[in-house]
């Protein structure tokens, strides 16, 4: 998502991240209990998973997550009247690359005058469902993310190792 | 604040009775209205308060991808 930014940020379009309650809490990132810590959890985002978007943190009870339907890593797209033109249940860089060529060729159409009238519609997106990668990421958060989701959803990929050593410093 | 609501929220561990109350895309808002807008805080720049209309009013689009380390 931080290429999407790059790429269109020439185009007048901002890409933000906005950090929310902790989707799988562990040893190393535990749940919130106050803005200094969701502060230094969204600094850890910045620095150790190299977020470059600007980061807009939530209010501790999550009242603006909660608003837009507190899915875990959803992204909306917003247009300049403050209209939500663009949501999904689940973040894809492809799926909001593809988006933005489309809301930005309208772009253009308004400018040549064309007359454009709204509709909806609703499309099945399709993303990357990686479950070794998805699991060494919850390595990163500690081993309780790992056990909490095997009980959730089932055992690992047989590839999976875990490496003890990835959760050895607690940022709390 | 609502100490319940904090509580559950940010909830201590991924079972599905504390995050599947919280999976509710399907209540969200519809698209083509006025989005609700919030106070939210800048990590950089001191803290400082903004807000989702401050940045969609100031660009062409907006794109708001939410979510946390974990």
């Amino acid at each position: 998502m931080n290429a999407i930014a790059d790429k269109y940020a020439e185009d007048g379009v901002a890409s933000v991240f906005l950090y929310t309650n902790e989707a799988h809490p562990a040893e190393r990132f535990p749940h919130l209990t106050s803005m200094e810590q969701k502060f230094r959890h969204a600094a850890a985002l910045r620095d150790e998973l190299g977020v470059s978007r600007p980061i807009l943190v939530d209010a501790l009870d999550g009242a603006c997550h909660r608003a837009y339907g507190s899915m875990p890593n959803m992204t909306w797209i917003f247009n300049r009247a403050g209209q939500s033109i663009y949501k999904s249940d689940w973040t894809d860089a492809n799926s909001v690359d593809n988006a933005l060529q489309y809301y930005l060729d309208i772009s253009r159409r308004r400018k040549d005058r064309e007359t454009l009238a709204p509709f909806t519609v609703q499309r099945l997106d399709y993303r990357n469902a990686d479950r070794l990668a998805f699991f060494n990421g919850l390595t990163r958060n500690g081993r309780q993310a790992v056990d909490d989701f095997i009980k959730a959803f089932g055992p690992p990929p047989s590839a999976f190792r875990w490496d003890a050593k990835d959760s050895a410093d607690d940022p709390d | 604040m609502n100490s319940e609501l904090l509580h559950q929220y940010n909830y201590d561990e991924f079972v599905p009775e504390k995050f599947m109350p919280w999976m509710r895309f399907d209540e969200s808002p519809a698209l083509g209205l006025a989005a609700p807008d919030f106070p939210l805080w800048r990590l950089e720049e001191d803290r400082a308060q903004s807000s989702l209309g401050e940045w969609w009013s100031n660009n062409l689009y907006l794109v708001v991808e939410f979510g946390s380390f974990t």
